[in-house]
């Protein structure tokens, strides 16, 4: 009986043993190879680069498994898109594209382009909540690549002094990001590295507020940053964060009420003088290999990178090329792109701007097609009225198409070389010191001679002058609105164009749309945010 | 069909009969009666109590359903009697044969609770079940459409593709954002609710002829014993074990399968007209040049009709006279109605049910297995209602295979894509190996038979394996780039899923004088592996294979249970479960489930129990909490990178970078709650020949996990999965079941339930909106709301307004918020996608050996989304881009011209409420045979006989309401028979 009484002891104890080793296997870990713990991805010095690379790559990329993939929710992959979103709110809700799928997003494109939002449209969250990734993506990076976390992970000499330029690009890239929701929200939520991944919730910053941090972070971080021009392809350099305070320095009186062209003009000589120059073709700057051809070496300051294999995405440039093929040219093949039946036309002023006299019609810039078709736009659902334009082309410099018929090779050209000399000028004309009227003239007129176009006097040179010129060179480069807000035009009755309020031929805008309304969903996902009054 | 009882009954016949062969000895001898005792179905009943009225004096019947008893006087009434069959008094005269008829709804039946079993009457939960006698008839391909129908509150939506899945709803489902599936239970596995790559559903591997029972359990105090996977009720399906006597059954069906009906669109000859029309009415974008001479009803090209095959054999019997074995074939061939489509299933069991030591110990080995081949068709329904009708299916000069293109020297033009070349030119073909089963030992104890240990061992593997290949004549195939060759496509894939299960428990089972005294504790492990392989684009060099390993899903649960009978009328159960998942951190991991139900046995009461009337009532009350943390993140509490594939990587200098991006994390993450109050009565009139029972339930959901917003810039995304707000669910249910006439030549029983229910968010996170419902017709476009106060998945759209003519002005809304400007802020809530009531009525009439049986199903105050008119029914879409296409007739009603003016108008949203017979069956059985041969059953039927709805769509039956085209629900014309030897 005794042995009998210890073997049930032994075996009630095997039970419990058994029972209490099987609670470990409630701690699961990731079994993928493209799945890690934080710090098992940490575990090479390689990891920052590649973290890195996620950081800007959110500016191209949706997701992390193809072009339907997405990190955001409730919103379409492409349509969160940080350029596409950001030529939605810039370009599409101003006077040069018009979308024909109004009823994209559930209507949500039609209420852009014909500035009927309101807080509830899908693309004003997806390039909120694509934008705030990029600061979250940033703050993370900050966090894990800090002194403490490299020496503890004993990178310090593996990853030498490029951590320096790492961190200085992330915080570059973030506040890019604030910029951009600073322009088209005119505040946001403010997050940084020291505070928690969870449901923190950010207390807003008004727009003073995200001028000031970005203003300081961008001087902060210029040191760190690698010279201008002096850096591997598609990342950030000095000149990057020069444009982002000369553009901030050019807007200033939208955002904070105070002229500071003559600090604009300092930081548009900054980059001017550091070696960039003007490609000798305009459309090289819209081509499939705009990344190693002239443009991309000497023009383009900063682009996203696109590729067709490699970087899948319903982007900006996807989006623009296929869009570009006509309903009734069957030029697919001219554009590199399969193309989407017509999706993209361009409203009448934007065509006139070319098209009035003002350049002549050999201005290379000028890539409207008219044959068969009206200027007039009388119904948006219809394709084949309208003139559509051919600007950016998944085609190389030698006549090659690309390498995806659907995902362009074309990166989207964010700021380039033209764009400051545009501002120089107008900076000049608004009264700006440190730049004078004759290289303003001069410049302007590099642009024109390269495109084949007349040259300006020092006469011509005036602010009328300079906002549809910025329409020739920079149209549908994400810039549009931004301009006729700082212009006084975009809201008002001053300057009206088709579709624009939701009428066929353009009525006058309430001032309170110079700023987009706050999201509604990711509102509520934070209650410090409040709306923007007229909202 | 087969006649038999579920494992337990078998088990109580026994009992009553090895009692009864000791009767005898105390008799003295005097008459000898001889008889047989039959069921309806000519089956010999063993193990039936034979009593001579007014005595104790009685025997039973053998394993071939004889007996002999000694009786006093020759005219003497013998009473015969049996669990779940209608007790019979007849004078005793010799060699007396003798027919039981099954009792239409038995309270006697057995029923499986988790973990244990009782009767419906000792039942204090809300429990129902379904034995084989109860099951559908007709062409039922997987297990759920046995059960579609039968019981209140639970609602089963089947796909019309072959071997397609159903979407099981007990009782309108508890969660927003995690599954509402409820738990599938297979003789004690927990059966994962994700089904392995290649495969159309989690049950098409699984033979319906295998299966014995269901139980379904709905409140939470009959599921609490399943804790952490219980808020969506419990279906336990028991499959049939071996038995003793020997018995061969041969089922084989065949069915004509037909297209039930279709979407009106334009024919050719109205479609020219309207063209022309169009065009002399000014519409742009369209010519009658483009029109061509065919005639094509490009529905009637896509959909064929077809020979359905089902047929299957099984035999039970005692192996080596000791061990009861049943084993099984099984073979399906449905080819669907879709062109291409397939579903091919060939399925084998075996099951072993030994006893030893006197019982002492049971051994229950199941083992299935399963090989399913499916071929997937497309949907190309959208590209068939597109098509120009005056195009040719064929075009002899075409470069893509012979099939009409849209194309400018083999240049694809931006048009719709031939819809029978796509079919054609697809092979999507995919091999199921499914291996499950289990092995359970159940010991009762030597030296204290009350105890028993059970030890159940589960295992559940499928592996998928699939091929997808694109005809290089395809216009759709992948190529370069423009002006390239098409190169068409190839992918594979394979998939892998594991669950393993232990399960260990003690039952302690003692009758005192006033006091039945049940308890049961035990442990439950259980581990989820999922594997898989795709090898991407094969013709496209760019393209990479990977392999995708998912996260384990590991579950532990802990659990004990009460049974508590005082006097036979007051019942008593208590449960109570501690659950861990592998799904939240330590700290939240870890959670109680505890229950509590009492009945009382009303009918036994002095008060009630003479009634001639009511034969039985019992009232029963449940409280019980449930747990759910089936979501689609495994661990969400965890810090984690992933790195992009090879297609979303970023690009430095000339360099590809693999880029990293950090995980969603959310630490807090933790159990989502529901608590249930049921109430009810179940009872019976006219001993028992009316029975059925009215409940009433609110189920109350807490920290309901959704995958909802999250402040922007605070995580890696802006939305995870959080716990978030409340929801209810509340409903009444109705059943009964009758004996209508009950004479030797005619029967005719009936049952029919009804339930109503409600489901409302009461709280979602900050209060905000989730939007769902994705539809086509825009990119990105929903339809659907998850908001504060109304149902889930409400609709959310504009108001439409009216002429003073009735007919909708195109584009013209209702301005909700009165601001001036109709945009997105001017959607409101109208209407929902489930229904309100759901009724089912089913019928079987005896005569004689014929037998007649149909069911109809009801759904009432469900409303549909009618995506395929919103996206389509447009006069704009004549135009399609390069091409002609065709719209809905719809058209001619609305007379919208442009989509994007009326996506989201409420003109879609339309009733669907529907009466549907599922289905008519006409049977006769030839009983009384020759030798071995005991029964032959020959029957015709239908399947989906007819619906009736207001609805302007195919089929009113859509999960989740919206309607984008669905594979048809065919008309399938059916013979079958069925053979029994003994």
């Amino acid at each position: 009986m005794k042995t009998k009484k210890i073997y049930k002891f032994y075996f009630l104890l095997g039970v419990l043993l058994f029972f209490s080793a099987c609670t470990d296997d409630l701690n699961v870990i990731p079994k993928d190879d493209d799945e890690f713990l934080t710090e098992e991805f940490y575990a090479e010095p390689t990891a920052y680069k590649q973290a890195l690379a996620g950081i800007y790559g959110n500016l191209s990329l949706t997701g992390t498994s193809g072009a339907g993939s997405s990190n955001l929710e409730g919103i379409d992959a492409g349509t969160s898109q940080y350029a596409r979103t950001l030529w939605y709110l810039q370009d599409l809700a101003a006077d040069e594209p018009i979308w024909s799928y109004e009823n994209d997003e559930g209507g949500a494109v039609k209420a852009i382009q014909r500035n009927t939002w309101s807080s509830t449209n899908t693309i004003l969250l997806g390039f909120f909540s694509r934008s705030m990734f990029s600061v979250a993506l940033t703050n993370e990076f900050l966090r894990q690549s800090s002194d403490e976390n490299i020496l503890r992970r004993g990178h310090t000499s593996a990853v030498g002094n490029d951590i320096a330029a790492y961190r200085a690009e992330a915080r570059l890239l973030r506040a890019l990001a604030y910029y951009h929701l600073m322009d088209l929200f005119g505040k946001a939520a403010f997050v940084t590295e020291n505070d928690p991944v969870g449901t923190y919730q950010g207390p807003q910053y008004e727009r003073a507020e995200l001028f000031t941090f970005i203003e300081s972070e961008l001087l902060a971080i210029e040191n760190d940053l690698v010279a201008s021009r002096q850096n591997e392809y598609g990342r950030a350099d000095k000149a990057v964060a020069w444009m982002i305070l000369a553009k901030m320095y050019l807007n200033a009186e939208v955002y904070i009420g105070q002229d500071m062209n003559t600090q604009c003009i300092t930081y548009s000589n900054k980059i001017i003088n550091s070696g960039f120059s003007l490609a000798s073709d305009y459309s090289l700057n819209f081509l499939a290999d705009n990344d190693f051809n002239e443009a991309g070496m000497n023009e383009i300051i900063f682009q996203l990178v696109n590729d067709g294999v490699v970087t899948e995405n319903y982007g900006a440039t996807t989006v623009i090329i296929n869009g570009e093929v006509g309903s009734l040219e069957n030029n697919a093949t001219d554009l590199g792109a399969q193309g989407w039946g017509g999706a993209l036309r361009v409203r009448k002023q934007f065509a006139q701007k070319f098209l009035n006299g003002d350049v002549p019609l050999t201005d290379e810039r000028n890539t409207i097609l008219t044959e068969g078709r009206d200027i007039e736009i009388v119904d948006v659902g219809d394709r084949d009225s309208g003139y559509i334009i051919t600007k950016f082309k998944n085609i190389t410099s030698e006549g090659d198409p690309g390498v995806d018929p659907t995902f362009v090779d074309t990166d989207f050209p964010m700021f380039r070389l033209a764009d400051v000399y545009l501002m120089y000028a107008e900076a000049v004309v608004r009264g700006g010191t440190g730049g004078t009227t004759g290289e303003a003239v001069d410049y302007v007129n590099m642009l024109r001679t390269r495109a084949n176009s007349t040259t300006i006097t020092s006469g011509e040179l005036t602010l009328n002058f300079l906002i549809d010129e910025r329409s020739r060179e920079l149209y549908w480069e994400g810039h549009r609105r931004q301009d006729l807000v700082r212009f006084g035009l975009f809201t008002g009755g001053n300057y009206n164009w088709v579709w624009k309020g939701g009428s066929a031929n353009g009525i006058s805008l309430p001032s309170h749309l110079n700023v987009y309304p706050m999201p509604a969903n990711n509102m509520s996902a934070n209650p410090n945010l409040t709306q923007n009054p007229g909202y | 069909m087969l006649k038999n009882k579920i494992n337990f009954m078998k088990q109580i016949r026994q009992l009553i009969l090895g009692i009864l062969f000791l009767l005898p000895l105390f008799m003295s001898a005097q008459e000898l009666i001889k008889g047989n005792v039959k069921d309806a179905i000519g089956e010999d009943l063993p193990g039936v109590t034979v009593l001579v009225k007014g005595t104790a004096n009685g025997t039973a019947t053998d394993f071939d359903g004889n007996f002999t008893l000694q009786v006093d006087d020759a005219n003497a009434i013998l009473v015969f009697s049996f669990v779940g069959f209608e007790t019979v008094e007849i004078t005793a005269s010799s060699n007396m044969s003798v027919t039981l008829q099954e009792s239409s709804e038995s309270l006697d039946e057995v029923v499986l609770i988790g973990y244990g079993a009782t009767t419906i009457k000792d039942a204090t939960g809300s429990v129902a079940a379904i034995t084989e006698k109860d099951f559908n008839e007709g062409n039922i391909v997987t297990p759920a459409g046995l059960i579609t129908g039968r019981v209140a509150g639970v609602s089963v939506t089947t796909d019309g593709a072959p071997g397609g899945g159903s979407a099981i709803r007990i009782r309108g489902g508890s969660s927003l954002g995690a599954s509402n599936d409820p738990l599938i239970v297979i003789d004690g596995l927990p059966i994962s609710n994700s089904n392995v790559d290649g495969s159309r559903s989690i049950l098409e591997s699984i033979n319906p002829n295998d299966i014995e029972s269901f139980s379904i359990l709905k409140d939470a105090s009959a599921t609490a014993i399943y804790g952490s996977r219980a808020s969506n009720g419990v279906i336990i399906i028991t499959t049939k074990k071996g038995k003793e006597t020997f018995q061969v059954d041969f089922n084989m069906q065949t069915g004509y399968q037909t297209l039930a009906d279709k979407i009106d669109v334009f024919s050719a000859d109205e479609y020219r007209d309207l063209i022309t029309e169009r065009v002399d009415l000014g519409q742009s974008g369209i010519s009658i040049d483009q029109l061509g001479n065919a005639n094509t009803n490009w529905q009637d090209e896509i959909y064929e009709d077809n020979f359905t095959t089902d047929a299957s054999l099984s035999m039970r019997g005692s192996l080596f006279d000791k061990l009861p074995t049943r084993f099984s074939l099984g073979y399906t061939n449905q080819p669907g109605i879709r062109k291409t489509s397939e579903f091919d299933r060939g399925t084998a069991s075996l099951s072993i049910n030994p006893k030893f030591f006197d019982d002492h110990l049971k051994v229950n080995l199941n083992t299935n297995f399963s090989s399913v081949h499916n071929r997937f068709a497309e949907g190309v329904e959208g590209d068939a209602l597109r098509f120009d009708p005056t195009q040719p299916v064929y075009d002899t000069t075409s470069p893509f295979g012979g099939f009409f293109e849209y194309h400018t020297n083999g240049e694809p033009n931006n048009a719709p894509r031939n819809p029978v070349a796509s079919l054609l030119q697809y092979r999507d073909i995919s091999n199921i190996q499914r291996f499950y089963g289990n092995f359970e030992i159940d010991y009762k104890f030597h030296f204290l038979p009350e105890l028993r240990a059970i030890v159940n061992l589960g295992y559940d593997n499928s592996e998928g394996k699939g091929n997808k290949i694109r005809s290089i004549e395809s216009i759709r195939g992948y190529r370069t780039g423009n002006n390239q060759p098409f190169l068409g496509s190839e992918e594979t894939y394979t998939s892998n899923r594991t669950n393993k299960l232990l399960d260990g428990y003690l039952t302690y089972n003692k009758e005192f004088s006033n006091l039945d005294l049940e308890v049961t504790a035990g442990y439950s492990y259980q581990k989820f592996e999922s594997e898989s392989y795709n090898s991407g684009n094969l013709v496209d060099l760019d393209s990479e294979s990977d392999v995708q390993t998912d996260p384990d899903i590991v579950l532990i649960g802990y659990f004990a249970r009460t049974n508590l009978a005082f006097n036979n009328k007051y019942l008593l159960t208590l449960s109570y479960r501690r659950d861990g998942t592998s799904r939240f951190s330590e700290d939240n991991r870890w959670g109680n489930f505890p229950a509590a139900a009492f009945a009382w046995k009303l009918g036994e009461e002095d008060f009630l129990k003479d009634s001639n009337v009511l034969s039985s009532l019992k009232f029963r009350m449940g409280w019980g909490i449930t747990g759910q943390q089936d979501i689609d993140a495994s661990y969400a509490y965890l810090g984690r990178y992933v790195t992009g594939t090879s297609n979303s990587q970023y690009i430095f200098g000339n360099t590809p970078i693999t880029v990293g991006i950090p995980q969603s994390r959310f630490e807090d993450i933790k159990w989502e709650e529901t608590t249930t109050y049921n109430v009810g009565f179940d009872y019976g009139f006219l001993n028992d020949a009316l029975t059925g029972s009215i409940e009433v339930y609110l189920k109350e959901s807490k920290d309901l996990l959704a995958n909802v917003a999250v402040a922007d810039g605070s995580n890696f995304s802006n939305a995870g999965w959080q716990n978030i707000g409340q929801f209810t669910s509340k409903g009444v249910e109705f059943s009964i079941g009758a004996d209508i006439f009950n004479t030797d030549d005619f029967r005719w029983n009936a049952s029919y339930n009804v339930s109503f229910n409600r489901t409302e968010i009461d709280e979602l996170a900050l209060g905000q909106d989730i939007e769902v419902g994705g539809i086509s017709g825009g990119t990105g476009s929903r339809v659907q709301v998850h908001r504060e106060g109304f149902s889930p998945y409400s609709y959310f759209v504009f108001k439409q307004l009216y002429d003073t003519a009735g007919n909708p002005i195109e584009g013209a809304y209702v301005d909700i918020n009165q601001d001036g400007i109709v945009n997105t802020s001017d959607r409101y809530i109208y209407k929902k996608p489930a229904a309100d009531i759901l009724m089912g009525f089913q019928s079987t009439m005896n005569y004689k050996n014929l037998d007649l049986s149909f069911n109809l199903r009801a759904s009432i105050g469900n409303y549909n989304y009618n995506n395929v008119n919103s996206s389509r029914a447009q006069y704009n879409l004549l135009q399609a881009t390069t091409a002609l296409g065709n719209i809905p007739t719809s058209v001619l009603e609305s007379n919208f011209n442009e989509t994007a003016n009326v996506l989201i108008s409420d003109y879609y949203i339309e009733n669907a409420s529907f009466l549907k017979m599922d289905n008519l069956t006409l049977g006769y059985n030839f009983n009384e045979l020759k030798g071995n041969l005991s029964s032959i059953r020959l029957w015709t039927g239908m399947q989906n006989v007819f619906t009736i709805t207001n609805y302007s769509g195919l089929d009113p039956e859509i999960f989740e309401g919206i309607d984008n085209t669905i594979y048809p629900r065919p008309r399938t014309f059916l013979l079958g028979v069925n053979v029994k030897f003994n």
